[in-house]
């Protein structure tokens, strides 16, 4: 931290706050909100002696709420930089600082926030994680029983420069506690509270258990866990030597701890799982290992960014396995615990990843993006006619597509990133989205249903995940109905009304509409769009008196091949179960329907010459005039 | 017999049973046993190794063991669980199984002397379970309104013994008079 700030090149902002960013990669602008320490910066020396007056005290944050600090304070002694701070919530302006800093004249109660602006190529967030509060669980009795305490608490504890300068004392009477017990997975691997492991605590109850037992080897310490996770380089070596050195590993969760009134001491229940048999046994502290959670205020930041979250509230990257450190927005990087849950070698490997990426980023003069982008046909917009619309602009995930009355929307190509949504949901057929033109999709539609149509099922597949399952499928060896015909877009987004409205026109047998599972979209809400547009159709398609199951709505990731074969066979056997004069008698009184509805699709550019081109294909494919 | 296939594991037939569906996320940490109340008493019962018995597809170690029939639904387990199994519904769901598969419940359950029973029907509305059922029955050449108590339901609380204003119905081999002599010894000893 102290070399940061000392580079020439590193500019570290603390107690500020972004409030705002615009623009996109490359070129974003950021509005910082410098909050006032009522501290000039520049002119403290970090002496102190403001502190050292101040008759305020306040419980001190960094140390848990175990110590006290005075109202102008650091947050921490190795605070970087190293610049003193009133706590207007506490202090009684008795201005003794202000005499105390003297000739330095460094304190200015006058002091407001400050909004500032600045351009940044690229943005990296590292915002990490926060504890999980255990009072929430009634049966381990914290913030009941004085000496059941957390691990970061037990941190302050036995660190040389906490609150008792490394002492370890049990809160209830301050004696030194000769039997210790530490608890796993208290509010992880929890599914009333959080479901996810939080990855590094096994190694942390094992590393303060050899601490502990470092300074004091006649200490009892227990470790209660239900599996120990010792995956990385060396972790197995480390939890041999802490049984090497007579740290207990009791296979078990605990179900409720006990106090003893009178000594304070704790009674641990448990069943210890190797023996098959209920314990229950005596200790002097209880140190509970909480689980990782995200920060509070992860909505607004993801808000600020617009970047997605995993469930839980982590932040979302690109893509789990291939882009761990991008987030789904170009030019904003993720580093350590705010993506998930990690240990400090995870952390570092994923924030240097994330630096070299950002670093891509500023040393280039042009930024390549793929060329999937929306393109507006301003003739046919009818803003620009000087209608309200807009409906473009609400579709996009990214804010790409700017808006405004009486002028065709503007598209930043550098933010879109081509899901297709504006596209589909445009009354107008008036934008386009290069490689996916309305006229390249129709003209595929044509020519997968050239030949007996009503034996077919024409698949609607998402790029990212219903087209990986399908693939999934194929390279597993899941057999599935060889009537099935596939059409790739970007997202479920892109899948236009028009699309299904012309496949049935067209006399297909069945349609699928897939895409990812609704937290899985590579377009942060693209599957949203689409999954709206999906439930419009079913009940569109209900009303007309179609047959239930001809047009089918699935969810599907590139990991199910096997949901993708099970969904296409129970959508050939739909079809089997439907008598053919029936289904050509169905197909045959909803066409004039079909074909009202999907009008509008023929006149955008390109779709007459694009059809006609299917159609001779079609004729050379299957040999015969249409 | 069960309506499941040959192909069917032991674990899976409890699944399909009601109350048995999430015996798979049971990832054995032992809270639920750690908890039990009828632990203390039934050393034997240990609803973490029943899970990983019928995991283990140990059907009739598990189906023929009288240790199934002791779950009392008080359900603390239940508000403990990390993964939010109701062991309750998981060993009804495995009795079930079990009397489907026709293995008779092992447990004390309620019996009905039907000479001193005056057909009040007090026991039928005390019943948490909703075993006893009042029927209508000639005994004797003459009409008269009896409970009747369902074995499958019973799990022998004793509360319908306790209620009844005639003592006539009692829970086998634990009836008014065996607890009474049992506290007139207890008195004795402790002088």
């Amino acid at each position: 931290m102290v070399d940061a700030a000392r580079h020439p090149k590193v500019d570290v902002r603390t107690y500020t706050e972004v409030e705002r960013v615009e623009g996109f990669v490359g070129n974003f602008q950021v509005q910082l909100r410098e909050k006032s320490r009522y501290v000039i910066a520049d002119r403290c020396n970090g002496c102190g002696e403001c502190a050292k007056v101040c008759p305020i005290e306040v419980p001190n944050y960094f140390e848990m709420n175990l110590a006290p600090r005075k109202a102008a304070y650091v947050p921490m002694s190795q605070s970087v930089p190293l610049v003193y701070n009133i706590d207007m919530d506490a202090c009684i302006h008795c201005y003794k600082c202000v005499e105390a800093c003297g000739k330095l004249d460094a304190i200015d109660f006058s002091m407001e926030d400050e909004l500032v602006w600045e351009d940044v190529g690229a943005i990296i967030v590292a915002t990490g994680f926060s504890h999980f509060d255990p009072s929430v669980i009634p049966e381990y009795g914290y913030g009941r029983y004085p000496n059941v305490v957390t691990a970061i608490e037990i941190e302050r504890l036995i660190n040389s420069a906490g609150p008792t300068a490394g002492d370890l004392i049990r809160p209830s009477d301050g004696t030194h506690p000769k039997r210790l017990a530490i608890i796993n997975c208290v509010g992880s691997r929890d599914k009333r509270f959080n479901p996810w492991c939080s990855n590094f605590c096994c190694m942390y109850a094992i590393k303060n258990a050899i601490l502990m037992k470092q300074v004091n080897p006649e200490m009892d310490i227990t470790v209660y866990y239900i599996d120990i996770r010792t995956p990385s380089k060396g972790y197995e070596a480390f939890y041999d030597r802490a049984r090497e050195m007579g740290i207990r590993f009791l296979q078990g969760r605990p179900a409720l701890i006990t106090e003893d009134p009178e000594t304070q001491n704790l009674y641990v229940h448990s069943e210890d799982v190797s023996l098959g048999q209920v314990i229950e046994r005596e200790y002097d502290m209880v140190m509970l290992n909480q689980a990782a959670v995200p920060q509070p205020d992860v909505d607004t930041v993801s808000s600020v960014l617009n970047i997605s979250q995993s469930p839980g509230g982590w932040f979302m990257e690109y893509h789990p396995k291939l882009r761990p450190m991008d987030s789904p927005t170009d030019g904003v990087f993720l580093a350590g615990a705010c993506q998930g849950a990690k240990d400090i070698p995870a952390s570092v490997a994923q924030g240097s990843a994330a630096a070299s990426r950002a670093g891509r980023v500023l040393h280039v003069p042009e930024w390549e993006i793929e060329p999937v982008v929306a393109s507006v046909w301003e003739d046919r917009c009818i803003s620009a006619q000087g209608k309200k619309c807009g409906v473009c602009s609400r579709a996009c995930p990214y804010g790409a597509i700017e808006y405004e009355q009486g002028k065709a929307p503007r598209i930043f190509i550098a933010k879109c990133h081509g899901c297709g949504g504006c596209v589909a949901e445009c009354p107008q057929n008036a934008i386009t989205q290069l490689h996916f033109t309305d006229a390249q999709i129709l003209a595929q539609i044509r020519a997968l249903l050239a030949d007996r149509p009503e034996e077919k099922i024409l698949a609607f597949r998402c790029h990212w995940c219903s087209y990986g399952g399908a693939d999934m499928a194929g390279t597993s060896h899941f057999e599935y109905t060889a009537n099935e015909r596939g059409l790739r877009v970007m997202c479920s987004a892109r899948m236009d009304n028009d699309f299904i409205y012309e496949a049935f026109r067209l006399g297909a047998g069945a349609v699928l509409y897939s895409g990812c599972h609704p937290q899985d979209c590579h377009y942060i809400t693209g599957q949203r769009v689409g999954s709206a547009r999906a439930e419009r159709l079913l009940k569109a398609f209900d009303k007309m008196g179609m047959t239930e199951g001809r047009f089918r709505v699935e969810w599907i990731s590139a990991a199910e091949g096997d949901k993708y074969a099970r969904v296409l066979n129970e959508m050939q056997a739909t079809l089997d179960s439907i008598p053919k004069e029936q289904l050509m008698e169905e197909i045959e009184r909803l066409r004039p329907q079909m074909e009202k509805r999907a009008r509008r699709m023929r006149e955008a550019p390109q779709v007459e010459e694009a059809l006609e081109f299917a159609d001779r294909l079609k004729a050379a494919m299957i040999g015969q005039e249409v | 017999m069960g309506s499941h296939s040959s192909s069917d594991t032991f674990a899976d037939q409890v699944r399909a049973s009601p109350g048995g569906e999430k015996i798979t996320y049971c990832f054995s940490c032992g809270t639920c046993t750690a908890t039990c109340p009828i632990q203390w008493i039934e050393e034997n019962y240990n609803p973490r190794r029943i899970i990983k018995m019928v995991m283990l597809g140990m059907r009739d170690q598990v189906l023929s063991s009288p240790v199934i029939w002791l779950c009392s639904a008080c359900d603390i387990c239940y508000r403990r669980c990390p993964q939010g199994i109701r062991i309750s519904d998981l060993m009804k769901a495995i009795r079930d199984v079990a009397i489907q598969e026709g293995y008779e419940p092992v447990r004390m359950v309620a019996e009905v002397d039907q000479r001193a029973c005056a057909g009040c029907g007090m026991c039928a509305q005390a019943c948490p379970y909703e075993a006893i059922e009042l029927r209508t029955k000639w005994v004797n050449g003459q009409q008269s309104t009896l409970p009747e108590v369902d074995r499958f339901l019973c799990h022998g609380c004793g509360t319908c013994a306790a209620i009844c204003p005639s003592s006539a119905i009692s829970v086998e081999d634990l009836s008014d008079d065996m607890i009474v002599a049992q506290i007139r010894e207890f008195a004795d000893e402790m002088g």
